[in-house]
C-alpha cells in the first residue's frame, strides 16, 4: 500500500475528496453571504436557515409528495427564494434604513423561528435521503475511487462560483450590482430601482443557499439543525475571503474545505478547530481579509436613552430599590431561580458595557462565560481549590481570553466584529467539546460549592444567595461607575464618531480592547458565579445560542441602559423555566421576541421607559438642561486632564 | 407655461436642521441657468431636492407641468432629469465603459456611445481602465458623458469645474456650450462667476437656503460688483 508522509494515500486521497465537497459547500454558502453582504450591509445569519430549508425541503417534497431529487434541485430554490423575497420585503425592508446592526439582529432571530418550526414539525434526528439514480456508483481512478454524486457536487458549485462570479464581475446587472453596493443613492438618481435589487438579491442569495442545501441532502445529514453550525464555519470562511469579496467566499471557500480534510488525514482532532485557527492567522496578517477592501461605516444611528437630568439621588435611590427588592424575593419567588437570573444579569450587564457603550456587538459572548465556567469547575473539582480561588482563576481565565479575542477582533468593527466574535466562540465550543478536561457531552457535574474564604459554607442556601446578591450589585456598581467616569464618556465619544475621537488623539483601538477585556472578566465572574450557582459547568454555556440569549436580553431590557440588561435577564431567564417545557417553542419564541424587538421597541423595555419619561419631561421642561454631546465632553476631558 | 422646470416655495431638511427656506426659480426650455452662492448656501441641496434624494422636502416642483415633490428619486430619474453629483460619484469598481453605460436609457433620443466619445475624446483611450484610476478632469468628463446617454432634456450639474486646471475648465464649458446647442436645459450649480458668464442665460443668487437676486446674462457686467459680493470674492 503506498503512503504519504506516512498516511495511506486511498486515506490522503478520501479525505482531500470529502474537503473538496466541504470546500464545494463553503464557497457556495459564502459566495450568497458575499453578496447579500454587498448589498445590504448586514451578515445573514438566516442563511444557515435557508440553506437548511433547502435540504428539508427536498427530503419533504420526496417523502410527502414523491418529488424527486432533479425536480427539487429546481423547486427548492424557487420556493426558498420566494421566501427570502418576502423577508426582504416583509421584514428586512423595514430597518434598512437604520444601523445595519439591527437587520443583522432580525436575521439572527429569523433563523431562530425558522429552526425552531423546522424542528418542531420534523423532529430533530437525521432524515435519509437517498443519491439519484443516475448519479450512484462511482468510477475508480486508480489512485482512489470516485464516488458519482460527489464529483457531481464537486462539478456544479464550480459551475455555480464561476456563474456566479461572472455575473456580477462582468454583466450588466453586475455592473448595477456593484454600483449599488459603493452608492446606493446615486444608483436610484439614475432611475435604477434599488430597493427591488436589493430584494432580488436578498432572494438569489436564498435560492443560492437552498441550492446548496438540496445538494447536501444525500451526502450529509438532514435535519432542522443542520445550517446552523456550518453558518459559523462560513461566517469564518467569508472573514478569510474578505467581506463582501465574490473572488475571495470561492478561493476561501475550497481552501478552507481542502486544509480541513488534509486535518482530518494527518490530525484528526484539530480538524473541527483548523478553520478558525486559520482565520485568526489571517486576520493577524491581513485584518480585512485575504481579498477584502470594503470598509465599514464608521458612525452610529444607534441611540443610547438617557434621562435628560437624573440626579445622583435618583440613581442612588434606583439602586437601592433593586438591591432591596432582590434582598427580599427570595420570600415570594425561588432562590434558585432568582440567582440565576442574577448571574444572568450581570453576564448581560458585562455584555452591555461593550455593545451598547462600546458598540461592539459580540456574538460570542459565550466564551467568556463558558470557559471562566469549566476552569472554576475544574479547578474545585479536580484540584481541590476553595471557591473565592476558583472564582479568580475562573475570572482570570475570561480575561485572558478577552485579551487574545479581543487582539484578534476589535480592529474591525461593526459586521465584520460580530462574525469574528461568533467564528471566535465556536472555536473555544470546540475546543470544550474535544479536550480531555472538559467532560466531553457529559461536562463537568456535582462541582462541590465549598466553603468561602473557610468561613462562609456556600453549600448553605441562603450563605449562597447572599453571596451572588453581592457579587452581582457589586459588578453592577462597577459598571455604572465606569459608565459614568472619563473612560466611559471616551467610549461614547468613540461610539458616536470613531474617526473624530481619534482625531482628538484619543488611541480607539486601546480603549475598544479595554473594554472588551473589562466586559470578557466581568462576563468570567458571571460564569464562576453560574458553577457555583448550578453546580455544572457544561457544553451549552459556550454554545453559541448562549451568545444569542444575552444578545436577547440586552436588546430586550434596553441596550445601552444600565437597567436594560438585568430587567431583559430576569425576563428571559423567567420565559427559560416557564417555557421549557415547550421544547422547540423555546428558541420559535426567543426568535420572535427579537423580531418583534427590533421592529417595534427597538429602545428595548427601560429604553423606551426611558425615552416616555424624557419626552415628558422636555415638555414640562420647555428649555430643558440637555446632556452635553460625548464628543464635546471628551473634548474638555482631555483639555482638562 | 413653457417651463420645463418650476420650483416653488422649496424647503429641505438634513435631520432636525432645515437648510432650505422657500427657494424659488424656474428653467426654461433650452436655458441654462446657474446657481450661485456660497460654500453652504444651499445649491447642492437644492439639486438633492429636485432629483428626490432629500429625505424631508416640502414645497413646489414642477417639471413639464408635473408635480414632483412627493416622487421618488427612480421615478423623478425615469422622467427625464439627469444629475451630476458634486462629488462625480464615479463607480471605483466599474470599469469606464461600465460607469458610462450604468444609466439607463429614459428617453430614445439618448446619445449613442460613439457620439458622446466624439463630445469627450480623452475618455476612449480609457475605457477599459477602472474608474477612480482616472484624473479629476477625466472623472468629471466620465461624470457629465454618463448623463448623456439616458435621453435625459434636463441635466443637474452641481459645480463642475471644482478643483479642475483652466485648461480643463474651458474644455468643459466648450461641452456645456455644445449641449446647450444641442437644446439641453441645464440648471448648473455654480462658484466660478467667469464659467458662470461665460454660459448662462440667467443666474439666481442663493444665500442660506433662499434665492436673493436674480441676475440675467445682459446684466452680468454692470451687476459684477454686487455678484462678487455676493459671493464674498
Ligand atoms: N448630509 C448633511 N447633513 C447635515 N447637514 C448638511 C448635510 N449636507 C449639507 N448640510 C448643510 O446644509 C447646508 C447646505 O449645504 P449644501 O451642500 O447644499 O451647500 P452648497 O451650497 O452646495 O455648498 P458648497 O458650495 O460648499 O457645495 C450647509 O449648511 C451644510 O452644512
Ligand atoms: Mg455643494
Amino acid at each position: 500500500m503506498t503512503t504519504i508522509f506516512g498516511i495511506p494515500a486511498a486515506l490522503l486521497f478520501g479525505q482531500l475528496l470529502l474537503g473538496l465537497i466541504n470546500g464545494a459547500f463553503y464557497a457556495t454558502l459564502s459566495l450568497g453571504l458575499a453578496v447579500i453582504f454587498g448589498m445590504m450591509n448586514i451578515a445573514n445569519f438566516a442563511h444557515g436557515a435557508l440553506y437548511m430549508m433547502g435540504a428539508v425541503g427536498a427530503w419533504f417534497l420526496l417523502d410527502a409528495f414523491g418529488v424527486g431529487y432533479w425536480t427539487s434541485l429546481f423547486l427548492c430554490p424557487l420556493l426558498v427564494g420566494i421566501v427570502g423575497i418576502l423577508l426582504e420585503r416583509l421584514i428586512l425592508r423595514r430597518v434598512s434604513h437604520l444601523d445595519h446592526l439591527y437587520g443583522m439582529l432580525l436575521t439572527f432571530g429569523l433563523a431562530l423561528i425558522i429552526q425552531g418550526l423546522f424542528r418542531f414539525a420534523f423532529g430533530s434526528s437525521g432524515l435519509p435521503y437517498a443519491i439519484p439514480e443516475a448519479l450512484s456508483g462511482g468510477t475508480n481512478l486508480g489512485f482512489m475511487f470516485l464516488p458519482h454524486y460527489r464529483g457531481w457536487v464537486i462539478l456544479v458549485a464550480l459551475v455555480i462560483c464561476f456563474a456566479t462570479w461572472y455575473a456580477i464581475e462582468k454583466t450588466r446587472l453586475g455592473a448595477y450590482l456593484r454600483a449599488a453596493t459603493e452608492n446606493p443613492a446615486l444608483v436610484q438618481a439614475f432611475g435604477i430601482n434599488v430597493p427591488a435589487m436589493i430584494m432580488f438579491t436578498y432572494g438569489a442569495g436564498a435560492a443560492l443557499a437552498a441550492f446548496a442545501g438540496v445538494l447536501a441532502a444525500p451526502i450529509l445529514q438532514v435535519s432542522p439543525t443542520m445550517g446552523a453550525d456550518l453558518l459559523i464555519v462560513i461566517f469564518a470562511v467569508v472573514v478569510i475571503g474578505g467581506l463582501g469579496s465574490i473572488k475571495g467566499a470561492i478561493v476561501a471557500g475550497f481552501s478552507a474545505g481542502i486544509l480541513e480534510g488534509l486535518t482530518k488525514a494527518f490530525y484528526p482532532e484539530a480538524s473541527t478547530t483548523v478553520v478558525f485557527v486559520l482565520m485568526a492567522l489571517v486576520l493577524l496578517i491581513w485584518p480585512a481579509g485575504l481579498f477584502g477592501s470594503k470598509t465599514q461605516s464608521a458612525s452610529t444611528s444607534v441611540v443610547l436613552p438617557a434621562l435628560a437630568n437624573e440626579t445622583s439621588l435618583m440613581r442612588w435611590a434606583l439602586f437601592a430599590a433593586m438591591a432591596l427588592s432582590l434582598a427580599v424575593a427570595p420570600v415570594f419567588v425561588y432562590p434558585a431561580f432568582l440567582m440565576k437570573a442574577m448571574t444572568y444579569a450581570l453576564f448581560a450587564c458585562a455584555f452591555n458595557l461593550m455593545a451598547g457603550y462600546g458598540r461592539l456587538v459580540s456574538f460570542g459572548h459565550a466564551m467568556f462565560i463558558g470557559t471562566a465556567g469549566y476552569v472554576t469547575a475544574y479547578v474545585i473539582k479536580g484540584w481541590g481549590f476553595p471557591p473565592e480561588l476558583a472564582i479568580l482563576a475562573g475570572t482570570a481565565s475570561a480575561s485572558l481570553l478577552g485579551l487574545v479575542a479581543g487582539w484578534l477582533s476589535t480592529r474591525s468593527s461593526g459586521v465584520y466584529f460580530a462574525m469574528i466574535s461568533l467564528a471566535l466562540a465556536q472555536m473555544i465550543y470546540f475546543v470544550a467539546l474535544q479536550a480531555p478536561f472538559t467532560g466531553g457531552e457529559d461536562g463537568i457535574q456535582s462541582v462541590p460549592r465549598g466553603v468561602l474564604f473557610g468561613l462562609f459554607d456556600l453549600s448553605d442556601p441562603a450563605v449562597l444567595y447572599v453571596f451572588v446578591l453581592l457579587v452581582f450589585l457589586g459588578g453592577f456598581l462597577f459598571i455604572a461607575a465606569l459608565v459614568r467616569s472619563p473612560f466611559g464618556q471616551i467610549l461614547k465619544a468613540i461610539r458616536e464618531h470613531e474617526p473624530r475621537a481619534r482625531s482628538l488623539g484619543f488611541s480607539t483601538e486601546h480603549y475598544k480592547l479595554a473594554v472588551f477585556v473589562i466586559s470578557a472578566t466581568l462576563s468570567g465572574l458571571a460564569g464562576s458565579m453560574k458553577v457555583l450557582v448550578t453546580q455544572i459547568a457544561s457544553l451549552t454555556d459556550v454554545h453559541w445560542l448562549m451568545s444569542g440569549e444575552v444578545i436577547l436580553m440586552t436588546f430586550l431590557g434596553g441596550v445601552g441602559t444600565l437597567y436594560g440588561p438585568v430587567v431583559g435577564a430576569f425576563v428571559v431567564v423567567a420565559m427559560q423555566n416557564y417555557l421549557a417545557a415547550l421544547g422547540a417553542w423555546v428558541s420559535v419564541i426567543h426568535g420572535a421576541i427579537f423580531v418583534v424587538c427590533i421592529l417595534a421597541f427597538r429602545r428595548g423595555i427601560v429604553g423606551e421607559l426611558i425615552s416616555y419619561v424624557s419626552a415628558r419631561q422636555a415638555r414640562s421642561v420647555a428649555a430643558g438642561t440637555r446632556a452635553d454631546a460625548p464628543d464635546v465632553v471628551a473634548r474638555r476631558l482631555k483639555a482638562g486632564a | 407655461m413653457g417651463d420645463v422646470l418650476r420650483v416653488r416655495a422649496l424647503e429641505a431638511w438634513y435631520g432636525e436642521s432645515k437648510v432650505l427656506h422657500g427657494m424659488g426659480f424656474r428653467l426654461a426650455e433650452g436655458e441654462v441657468v446657474t446657481l450661485l452662492g456660497r460654500n453652504g448656501a444651499g445649491k447642492t441641496t437644492t439639486l438633492k431636492s429636485i432629483m428626490g434624494l432629500m429625505e424631508r422636502r416640502a414645497g413646489s416642483i414642477l417639471y413639464r407641468g408635473e408635480e414632483l415633490i412627493a416622487a421618488r428619486s427612480v421615478g423623478i430619474a425615469r422622467r427625464g432629469i439627469a444629475y451630476c453629483p458634486e462629488e462625480r460619484g464615479i463607480f471605483a469598481s466599474l470599469s469606464v465603459q461600465e460607469n458610462l453605460e450604468l444609466p439607463p436609457r429614459v428617453a430614445p433620443s439618448g446619445m449613442a456611445t460613439h457620439e458622446i466619445l466624439e463630445l469627450f475624446p480623452n475618455l476612449r483611450e480609457r475605457l477599459g481602465s477602472f474608474g477612480t484610476r482616472l484624473s479629476g478632469g477625466e472623472q468629471q468628463m466620465l461624470a457629465l458623458a454618463r448623463i448623456l446617454r439616458t435621453g435625459a432634456r434636463l441635466l443637474l450639474l452641481d459645480e463642475p469645474t471644482e478643483g479642475l486646471a483652466p485648461i480643463i475648465i474651458k474644455q468643459i464649458r466648450n461641452t456645456i456650450s455644445r449641449l446647450k446647442a444641442l437644446g439641453f436645459t441645464i440648471l448648473l450649480v455654480e462658484q466660478n462667476v467667469a464659467f458662470a458668464r461665460a454660459l448662462a442665460d440667467r443666474n439666481y443668487i442663493v444665500e442660506t437656503g433662499l434665492i436673493v437676486d436674480e441676475i440675467a446674462a445682459g446684466e452680468f457686467e454692470r451687476r459684477l460688483g454686487s455678484i462678487q459680493g455676493y459671493l464674498g470674492i
